[in-house]
Parts: C-alpha cells; sequence; structure tokens
C-alpha cells in the first residue's frame, strides 16, 4: 500500500502495456531527435560536442535518480519512520533507464556505425552469400539480444523488492523448457545449414580456367608471383630464398649464385673456428686491458658491449654458434643440391615469373591466391573482400574468389577518390605487424592488367640477367653484409 | 534461530591446535585462508592486467601523443613517452595470459573451490589440505615468474596470450621470444601443476566429503559448477602442458614439432624440417576452449546461487541447470576447431567444428532463459552481489549471441582475428565471469572476513564497472565488422581505420573511468577487512550451509557435529512458511525428511508449483553410471 501511489502497479495492464511501448519506442523518438539536431549524412562523432552531451545525459540521470529518491524516500519515512535514500528503488531505476538508453544507443550506433558494417557490399563474388548469411544471422540475434536485455531489465525494475509480497515458489516448467531448448535449436540448424553450404561452396574445387597467384608473406611485407608467358608459376623452396631471389624460386642462376655464397660464408666461417682459441685470447687480453687502464669507467657503454663479445667467447658461446651457422649451412647446401639432380623440379617455369609488391586483379575473373609464409605465421585478410587465410611457414595454404567491383568503382561508391583496397596482415607476427599490407588494385579490361604485368620484370631475362649479376658483386647482400659484421667483429682479423 | 541448535551442540571433536603466524597465514592448510590467499593474490594480478590494459589503451587512443609519465614509468620502453611496438605487443600478451590464467581461472576457481566446496557440503576441510596449500604455493611462484618476466632486458613474452609458434619459438623472430618467452612458459608450466594439484583435490572433495543428507542433487549450484569446471581442468591442462613442453624442446633442444621451411632475415634458412605451426594450434585450443568454460563455470556458479538467494526464488529448472552444464563440459571438448577455421585446416574438418560449436549454443541459451525465468516474479534485493550477478547475465547474452556468428565457419572468414573477436570474448568471458567474481566476493565476503562490505559503495562500483565496460566492449563490434584486425599497434596508417580514431578514444575514456571505479572496490574490500560492520550470522538469509558455520574462522569449520542437510538448497518463499527462506540444514519439525515435492502437494499454490522428480531419476542414473554415492 505504501508505494501503490508510486509504483506501476502489476495488474494494471494499460500502464504495462505503456512502459513497454515507451521504452521500445524511446529510442526512436531519441533517433529521430538526433536526426533534427544533426542531419547524418557526413557524420562524425567528433563534431559533436561529446562533453556537453553527456553532462546534460547525466545530470538529466541524476536528476531524476535523486528526484524519485527523494519522492520515495520521504513517503517511506512519513510511513515506516526510518531510511531515507531508497536504493532499492533507485537501482530499480537505473535499470530501467540504463536499459532504455542503451538500446537507444545501440539503435543510434547501428544507424550510424551501420554504414561502416562490412564496409558497404562486397566486391566479390562469394561475399554476396556471405553477407546475405550475414544478415540473417544478424537479424536473429538482434531480436533476440532486444527482447532478452529488455526484459532482464524489465524484471529487475519491476520485481524489486517489497516487503509485503513474496516470490512465486516456482521450480520448473517442462513445457516452457522443451521449448527453449527446441526453438534455438531449430533456428541454429537453419543457420549451421546456410553456414554448410556457404562454407563449402567457399572452400570447394577451383574451377579451371581460375588463374593461380602465389602471395608471399614475411617479416614485414608481402609479395606476390604471377606467371610469365607459360602461364605457370615455377617451383619454389625455402632453401633458395636470397637476397636477389626472395621467394625462393627454383631458378639456375639465382640457385648457383647462391650455392656460391653460401659455401665462401662456410669456409669463412671453418676459418673464424679455427682461429677461434687464438680470437678468445685476444678478446681476453683486450677486455683485461680494457679494465686494467680503467677505461671500463670511462666508457662504459663501450665496456658493456666488449664484455658481452668476453664473455661469449670465454664461456664458448661464440664457437658454439660458430659451428650451429656451419652446420645450418651445409644442410642447406646439401638439400639445395640434393633439389638440383631433379631436372623436373629446375624445369625453367620459374625464370619468367614476376615477383610484384602490389597485386592486380580483373573484374570478374577467377583468381586462387597460393599462400607462402617465410618465417612465421601470417594471415593474409582482404575485408572488402571477404577473404582471409593464414599463411603458415612450411603448409601451402590458398584462398579463391573472384572480385566484383574495381578499385574505380568502389571509390565512385565510397565517394573518396583516394581510396584503395589493402591485403592486410591479421595474425599477430611481431613489432611491425600493424603496418604489413600490400595494396589490391581490381581493374575492369584484361588489356589494363596485361599493360601492367608487362611493366613487371621478371625473375630473369636473359639480357638483364648478367647486368643484375654484376650489380650484385658491387652491392653487398643482406648474408653477406653479415659476414663483414663478424668479420669486423673479430680481434684478431682487425 | 536455526544455528543456535548447532551452536548449543556441546560435544567438541574439533581439535584445538596453535596455529603461529607461519601456519596460520602462510603455509596455512586451511582451506579459507588458502581461498583468501587466491583471492589476494588474483585481486594484484588483476591490478596489474588491468593498468596495463590502460597503458595500451592510451596508445590505441593517441597514437601520436607523447605522455611523459609513460617514460618515467616504462624507461626505454616508451623513448619520449611514446609505447615501443615491441613493448606493446608484451603488455598485450601479458594482460591476456594474467586475466585469463591468474585471475579468472586461479583467482575465481581457487578463491571459491577452494572457499565453497567444504563450507556448502559440510566438510572439514578440502580432501588433501596439504596439496590445497601446495596448489596455492605453486600458483604464487607462477605469478612471481610471469612477472618478473616483464622486467627483462629483451622485454616479456609478446606474440599474444596464445603464444603461437613460429614466432614465439624462434629468438630472432621478435625479441620477446627470449629470455620472456622462456619465463612464460616456465610460469604456465607452474601454473598447470597448480590447477591440477586444485582440481584433483576439488573432486575428491564433492564425490567423498559430503554431509549427511547432501545428495549429488542436494548440491547448490556453485558445486556443480565447481566439480565441472575442475573435470574439464584436468582433462585439458595436461594437453596444454604437452604442447608447452614441445615448445620448449623446439625452442631449445633443436627439436621440429612447430617448425618447418623457415628462412629468418639475418639468420637464412634454418634446419627444422616436417613439423607443423598447426598441430600448436589444435593442442592449445584443446585447452583453450575448455579453459574459456573453466573460467565461465564457476561465475554462472556463483551467479546461480546469489540470484536465487536475493530473488528469494528458487532457481528455476535446477535440473536444466545441472545438465546444460554438464553439456557444455562434455561439448567443449570437441569445438577448438572453432579457433582454426582459416588456418589452412581441411573445410570439411571446419564443417564438423562448425556444427558442434553451433550446438554449444543450445545449453547456453537454456541457462540464460533459466535465470530470466527465476528473475520472474521474484522478489529482488539489489545487494551489490546481486547487481552483479545480473550485469553478468546481461554481458552472457551480448557476448554469447555473437558467439552464433564466430561458430559459423563462414562468417568467420570475415570475422577471425578481427574485433569482434575481441568484443565477444571479452563480453561473455572477461565481463561476464569478472562480474561473477565481483558477486561471489561481495556476497561471502562476510563468510571470509566476518565483517560487511559497504553496500553504497558497491552500488556505485557495480554502475560505473557495468556502463563503461559496455561503452568499452560494445563498440568493438562495430569496429571488427568494418574489418580492423585486434593486436594492431595504431590504427593510423591505414586509411580505413580513420573513421574509428573518436571510438578508440571513446573505449580509452571509458576503460580509465572503469579502471577508476575499481579503485572503490578495492577501498571497500581491505578497509573494511579491518574496519567493516560485524557481519550477522546469515546476513542474506540463505539456504546454504556455509551460513551455519561461526562467523570467527575455526579450523575444522563447524565447533561441533557437522550439520545434517535435509533438503534442496533453493527453498525460498515457500507457500507453506513463515519465513521466505529454509535452510537446507534446518529441521522440518513436523515433516523431517520429505522432499519439499510432497509436502508442496497439499500447499495451497499446487497448481503453479512443479515437482523435480524427473530430475532425481536423472541423478540416480548419473549416480550409477559413475558409480557415485
Ligand atoms: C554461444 C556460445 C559460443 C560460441 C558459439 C562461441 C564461438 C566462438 C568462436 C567461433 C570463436 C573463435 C573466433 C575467432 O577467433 O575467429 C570464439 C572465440 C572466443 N570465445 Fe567464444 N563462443 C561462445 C561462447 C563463449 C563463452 C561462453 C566464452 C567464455 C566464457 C567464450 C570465450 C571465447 C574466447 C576467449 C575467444 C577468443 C580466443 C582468442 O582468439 O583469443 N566464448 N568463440
Ligand atoms: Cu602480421
Ligand atoms: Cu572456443
Amino acid at each position: 500500500m505504501r508505494f501503490d501511489t508510486l509504483r506501476i502497479r502489476p495488474n494494471s495492464f494499460i500502464k504495462k502495456a505503456l512502459l513497454m511501448l515507451t521504452t521500445v519506442l524511446t529510442p526512436w523518438i531519441l533517433m529521430a531527435a538526433a536526426d533534427v539536431v544533426e542531419p547524418p549524412k557526413e557524420f562524425s562523432l567528433a563534431n559533436w560536442d561529446w562533453v556537453s552531451i553527456l553532462t546534460w545525459v547525466l545530470a538529466l540521470l541524476v536528476i531524476l535518480v535523486i528526484a524519485r529518491a527523494f519522492d520515495i524516500g520521504a513517503l517511506t519515512e512519513k510511513i515506516t519512520g526510518k531510511s531515507v535514500m531508497s536504493w532499492n528503488n533507485i537501482n530499480a531505476w537505473i535499470a530501467i533507464i540504463f536499459i532504455v538508453l542503451s538500446l537507444a544507443g545501440v539503435f543510434w550506433e547501428l544507424k550510424y556505425h551501420g554504414q561502416y558494417v562490412l564496409l558497404g557490399d562486397s566486391s566479390s563474388l562469394h561475399g554476396e552469400t556471405y553477407d546475405s548469411m550475414f544478415y540473417w544471422t544478424f537479424g536473429f540475434t538482434f531480436f533476440v539480444f532486444v527482447v532478452t536485455e529488455f526484459l532482464l531489465f524489465y524484471f529487475m525494475f519491476r520485481y524489486r523488492y517489497n516487503e509485503n509480497r513474496k516470490a512465486l515458489y516456482y521450480f520448473h516448467n517442462n513445457k516452457l523448457e522443451v521449448i527453449w531448448t527446441i526453438v534455438p535449436t531449430i533456428v541454429l540448424t537453419f543457420l549451421v545449414l546456410r553456414g554448410f553450404t556457404t562454407w563449402s561452396k567457399i572452400t570447394g574445387e577451383v574451377s579451371k580456367d581460375t588463374q593461380d597467384i602465389e602471395v608471399f608473406a614475411y617479416q614485414f611485407g608481402w609479395k606476390a608471383r604471377y606467371a610469365g608467358d607459360d602461364q605457370q608459376l615455377g617451383n619454389q623452396n625455402f632453401n633458395f630464398i636470397s637476397g636477389t631471389n626472395p621467394l625462393g624460386v627454383a631458378e639456375d642462376s639465382k640457385v648457383e649464385e647462391l650455392i656460391g655464397d653460401l659455401k665462401k660464408e662456410v669456409a669463412q666461417l671453418e676459418a673464424l673456428q679455427a682461429s677461434a682459441e687464438d680470437s678468445t685470447k685476444a678478446w681476453k687480453a683486450r677486455h683485461d686491458r680494457f679494465v686494467s687502464t680503467g677505461l671500463h669507467i670511462t666508457y662504459p657503454e663501450d665496456y658493456k658491449s666488449l664484455k658481452a663479445k668476453y664473455t661469449d667467447a670465454v664461456s664458448g658461446a661464440y664457437e658454439r654458434t660458430l659451428e650451429k651457422d656451419i652446420k645450418r649451412k651445409k644442410t642447406a647446401l646439401n638439400r639445395i643440391s640434393e633439389y638440383r639432380k631433379d631436372k623436373d623440379f629446375f624445369n625453367g617455369a620459374g625464370d619468367d615469373d614476376k615477383v610484384t609488391t602490389e597485386i592486380v586483379l580483373v573484374k570478374n575473373k577467377p583468381y586462387n591466391f597460393k599462400f607462402r609464409a617465410r618465417d612465421v605465421i601470417h594471415s593474409a585478410y582482404m575485408p572488402h573482400f571477404r577473404v582471409q587465410m593464414n599463411c603458415v611457414p612450411g603448409m601451402p595454404t590458398s584462398f579463391a574468389f573472384t572480385p566484383t567491383m574495381t578499385t574505380a568503382e568502389a571509390r565512385q561508391t565510397k565517394g573518396n577518390k583516394e581510396f584503395d583496397y589493402y591485403l592486410y596482415c591479421n595474425k599477430i607476427c611481431g613489432a611491425a605487424h600493424y603496418n604489413m599490407k600490400i595494396k589490391v588494385t581490381v581493374v575492369d579490361s584484361e588489356a589494363e592488367y596485361n599493360t601492367w604485368l608487362a611493366s613487371q620484370a621478371p625473375l630473369v631475362t636473359p639480357a638483364i640477367a648478367e647486368e643484375s649479376q654484376k650489380e650484385e658483386k658491387d652491392s653487398k647482400t643482406e648474408m653477406g653484409e653479415m659476414e663483414t659484421a663478424m668479420l669486423t667483429n673479430n680481434p684478431t682479423l682487425n | 534461530m536455526s544455528t543456535a541448535a548447532i551452536h548449543a551442540d556441546t560435544h567438541h571433536d574439533h581439535h584445538e591446535h596453535k596455529e603461529s603466524f607461519i601456519s596460520k597465514y602462510v603455509f596455512s592448510m586451511d582451506h579459507k585462508m588458502i581461498s583468501k590467499q587466491f583471492l589476494i593474490t588474483g585481486i594484484v594480478m588483476g591490478m596489474v592486467g588491468l593498468i596495463m590494459s590502460l597503458i595500451f589503451r592510451l596508445q590505441l587512443a593517441w597514437p601520436d601523443e607523447q605522455f611523459g609519465f609513460l617514460e618515467t614509468l616504462l624507461g626505454k620502453w616508451a623513448v619520449d613517452g611514446k609505447l615501443d611496438p615491441n613493448f606493446y605487443m608484451g603488455l598485450v600478451t601479458i594482460h591476456g595470459t594474467i586475466m585469463v590464467f591468474y585471475v579468472l581461472t586461479a583467482g575465481l576457481s581457487g578463491t571459491f573451490s577452494n572457499l565453497l566446496i567444504p563450507l556448502q557440503l559440510g566438510a572439514r576441510d578440502m580432501a588433501s589440505p596439504f596439496m590445497n596449500m601446495l596448489s596455492y604455493w605453486f600458483f604464487f611462484l607462477s605469478s612471481v615468474t610471469l612477472l618478473s618476466s616483464v622486467f627483462v632486458e629483451t622485454g616479456p613474452a609478446s606474440g599474444g596470450w596464445t603464444v603461437y609458434p613460429p614466432l614465439s619459438a624462434l629468438e630472432k623472430a621478435m625479441p620477446g621470444s627470449g629470455l620472456g618467452m622462456t619465463l612464460w612458459l616456465a610460469a604456465i608450466a607452474l601454473f598447470i601443476v597448480s590447477s591440477l594439484l586444485a582440481g584433483i583435490n576439488y573432486i575428491s572433495t564433492v564425490l567423498n566429503m559430503r554431509t549427511k543428507g547432501m545428495s549429488m542433487n542436494r548440491m547448490p549450484l556453485t558445486i556443480w559448477a565447481f566439480f565441472f569446471t575442475a573435470i574439464l581442468g584436468l582433462l585439458s591442462f595436461p594437453v596444454l602442458l604437452g604442447a608447452a613442453i614441445f615448445l620448449i624442446f623446439d625452442r631449445s633442444f633443436g627439436t621440429s614439432f612447430y617448425l618447418s621451411d623457415i628462412y629468418l632475415e639475418g639468420v637464412g634458412a634454418l634446419e627444422n624440417i616436417g613439423g607443423s605451426p598447426v598441430l600448436y594450434q589444435h593442442l592449445f585450443w584443446f585447452l583453450g576452449h575448455p579453459e574459456v568454460y573453466i573460467i565461465l563455470m564457476p561465475a554462472l556458479g556463483i551467479t546461480s546461487e546469489v540470484i536465487s538467494t536475493n530473488a528469494r526464488k528458487p532457481i528455476f529448472g535446477y535440473t536444466a541447470m545441472v545438465i546444460s552444464l554438464m553439456g557444455i563440459s562434455f561439448l567443449s571438448f570437441i569445438v577448438w576447431g572453432h579457433h582454426m577455421f582459416i588456418t589452412g585446416m581441411n573445410p570439411f574438418l571446419g564443417s564438423v567444428f562448425m556444427i558442434l560449436t553451433l550446438i554449444i549454443a543450445v545449453p547456453s541459451a537454456v541457462k540464460a532463459f533459466n535465470y530470466l525465468t527465476t528473475l520472474w516474479k521474484g522478489n529482488l534485493r539489489f545487494n551489490p552481489a546481486m547487481l552483479f550477478s545480473i550485469g553478468l547475465v546481461s554481458f552472457f547474452i551480448s557476448g554469447g549471441l555473437t558467439g552464433i556468428y564466430l561458430g559459423n565457419a563462414a562468417l568467420d572468414i570475415q570475422l577471425h582475428d578481427s574485433y569482434f573477436v575481441v568484443a565477444h570474448f571479452h563480453l561473455v568471458m572477461g565481463s561476464a565471469a569478472i562480474f561473477g567474481m565481483f558477486a561471489g566476493i561481495y556476497h561471502w565476503y562476510p563468510k571470509m572476513f566476518g565483517r560487511m562490505m559497504n553496500k553504497t559503495l558497491g552500488y556505485f562500483h557495480f554502475w560505473i564497472t557495468f556502463i563503461t565496460a559496455y561503452l568499452v566492449f560494445f563498440p568493438m563490434h562495430f569496429m571488427g565488422l568494418a574489418g580492423v584486425p585486434r593486436r594492431y599497434y595504431q590504427f593510423t596508417l591505414v586509411e580505413d581505420f580513420n573513421v574509428w580514431m573518436d571510438v578508440n578514444k571513446l573505449i580509452t575514456v571509458a576503460a580509465i573511468v572503469g579502471g577508476g571505479a575499481q579503485l572503490l572496490f578495492l577501498y571497500n574490500f581491505f578497509y573494511n577487512i579491518f574496519k567493516g560492520k560485524k557481519a550477522k550470522q546469515n546476513p542474506w538469509q540463505s539456504n546454504t550451509l556455509e551460513w551455519s558455520t561461526p562467523v570467527e574462522r575455526i579450523h575444522g569449520n563447524w565447533p561441533g557435529e557437522i550439520p545434517t542437510v535435509y533438503r534442496g538448497p533453493y527453498e525460498y518463499s515457500r507457500p507453506d512458511r513463515e519465513e521466505d527462506f529454509f535452510p537446507q540444514y534446518e529441521p522440518d519439525e513436523s515433516a523431517p525428511e520429505v522432499l519439499h515435492t510432497k509436502e508442496t502437494k497439499s500447499a495451497p499454490d499446487t497448481k503453479k508449483v512443479e515437482e523435480v522428480e524427473e530430475g532425481s531419476v536423472f541423478f540416480a542414473a548419473i549416480k550409477r553410471v559413475f558409480g557415485l554415492s
């Protein structure tokens, strides 16, 4: 009887209905209001004066709650003579305000961020199926979300504590429980079946006229390999990777060159190994001299690096590293020479392959991306095309799809002249993971594509081959650099 | 009051022994003390994890800003006040590891299993108090090891909390894969030992040490949840240990379990061939998926108990709740592949895992509906514990629904490793389980410390945390749907992601506010241990057995005989009784030893009151199958 003047009475159907209606309608009203305040086009959160909006909302909430609390508090006090603030009611009211405002927020976010969901229409053939399934799932889950979350907070409001009421002694209801087991099961079965067919279609057989492109991931970047005039990608192996052959293609001249380099390196390392004892002595002498003259105090930084070398040498770590490096290089040499014996493997198909730093595709043509990773796991992620596949060292993976929207078309629909498709890395792979991407361009016609491909240099052309070899003699390769570093580090040699 | 009878019981078979400081507070074998040790260690770890997340959130919101205090705090990891990318990865990794394993596994399960299994079942202690003590100390060592890795010169492990090789296996692949990773593996190995010791103990206690009358179908849902959790842990953690040991071998002894065909910049081609990085993922997620339920189930158990108590209403569908826990436990072992749809795994396997995954959504849905129905026509007391439980239900629904997208292999192509996944698991696992933990703390604080926490602070703590958690995680769905990848150090280098900068700022601000709200909790928690109002015997008027023990902690829990249990734990608001609760340990003068089902037939409200007879049959069957008493 105490709260009856204030509470919405359980048996008053009309009031109940009104409350429900308001809760459901408020988000829409707020949205309409938002439209008036700020037209939705070119909407940006930055344009909003967030601080004042939040302050207003909070102030409103606080006022409502306090007013309510005092109302009830005063009344309670009058009747019972105790407890001014009634947290029971405050919590109940915050709950109902919370759910109304949050549902409003959710609708608001759907409206303004909805345009970014799935980045607009898909740019690939299978993407259309994908999107339709996505929206089915969205519809179903969103409905359940709104209803259950609303009920949760409504119950919180509606069934808040009342001394004069006793809860319903209600243990279970088999019929109800069977219903809410069966209904989700049916809906999920529907979703699973759709998911199953979509998934099978996406991952299914690749049609004959599909073009293969190798997509190669490394710390931290991507490269693509297109077949040359022979329409065939050459074989490859990670042992063949070198400064001039970043993808390790089975191509005679590059691999021979690598063999030469490796042999030289092994020889150098063996020389270092032979003189390791002297080198240790030399480091020791240098270290002791440094310390005895007090230089280690004057030049702490220099001393730190000297000490590290000294410790390595004395503890034998230096020699062990040499040994390991030699063994590793010899293994690589052995493996390469095994492959060299196989004339089918070195079939020359790779000689005219083109390694590119951009991916160019033709609209409505089926492609099969064949992924490789050089060092750690990466993931090729092309959200506009609904494509993602991990690139795993030692395990070839692939993803087949057909682009359906050119870059130019996408620029137009998005109203952004600068827009480009990218393939991002989406598997944590190290410090520069966040900036590991490659541009993907979809062109309208085969001709455009051919022009582009023609402008890309093949791995070797007889004429260029010699030139590039000469160039290489001058410039240091990565390996060369490492060796130089190692040599200068050796005290016996400098 | 009901407990008077127990206190009056004069013959003390309980043994008095002198407790030194060390044996009482440090190497304690009393389950109640061990539970507090777990809780406080968990809270400390949680604060560390929280602060880490605030630091990397700063980076995401203001990537071009220089924060001088970061340099003061982190030294070379934040030169000029700008976070180093490697250290960013390290923070993300250690944050994830701490939250998943140290706070939500050990902190949650360790605290409440230890506290409640003996108290709610009527046992004097755990089956093996000594193993229990070992379990805590292994956990402690493990925590210290993990934290120490942050101070290593090359930085802590940085490959994400899942530490996928080859990244985590090759020292040259990133700095964090050096000593930091070694320490991570050592910490996890210690952690696994701890959780196995604990799990064995929990299971044997539940099976063997229940008091008279406490048949399994009278166990509170908390105990059921802890019981299944312990089984899951016992079966899945050893697999993670195996995975970790293989990884240790690959790192240090030249084996190739996970390594093949690798060329490293600055090193050259490695010798390893024949290994498979995907093998690690299978092993990891064979633990990893059950792990998410190891985290969630105790929180669900706590919630069941707290909601029923504070709704003054029997939990709706006790049997269904237990069956769905059981179903979830079983299914969680055969769905791990849903974390690997796009690893290049055979597409057919993908289909199988998709079907199994979506089946698991059914028991999850049943649980959510049952919570709702429990609230329906209840008489809700908004204690802070109750609010946090309701918060859990809300997160469980919001986050669980997105599982339906992710479980669908086809939809996962786009969503995998995006912010959508981050939103999903932070809601359904992170926030939900943390809220379960808070609910547990607020509810059983009087039992742990004999004093009360401040309710008003609790309300502020709840509402601020609840609202900010949604502000932080809800917008992430939209970012993920727009193809924003997770574990990016900075979003400004990709045109497309720039529209999210405002949102990133909003999230960070909300995170800071939410983090600040935890100070209210810390104050409330630590201050009231010493200064809180003295607790009453049964402050929440709850039915379960733990409220019959004396407020002051004693070794052996009950001064006299352990009480007998006469009925199920959820007899609230029985129409035939004056009071709205009916403790399990209170004999019924009029008709002792009779199940509520029989009595309620004569109660006035017969039509609405249902029976649980099917439930009893079901349990009898289970007991026969498992040979339980
Ligand atoms: C309705 C039931 C659920 C389904 C169908 C489901 C499905 C999934 C799927 C498919 C993923 C992988 C997404 C991806 O990486 O692409 C995932 C991730 C995850 N889920 Fe769920 N989930 C459900 C409920 C839960 C629950 C209850 C928890 C925890 C208590 C949970 C915790 C996680 C976590 C931690 C991850 C992320 C792991 C990571 O990649 O770091 N999920 N979920
Ligand atoms: Cu990456
Ligand atoms: Cu999972």
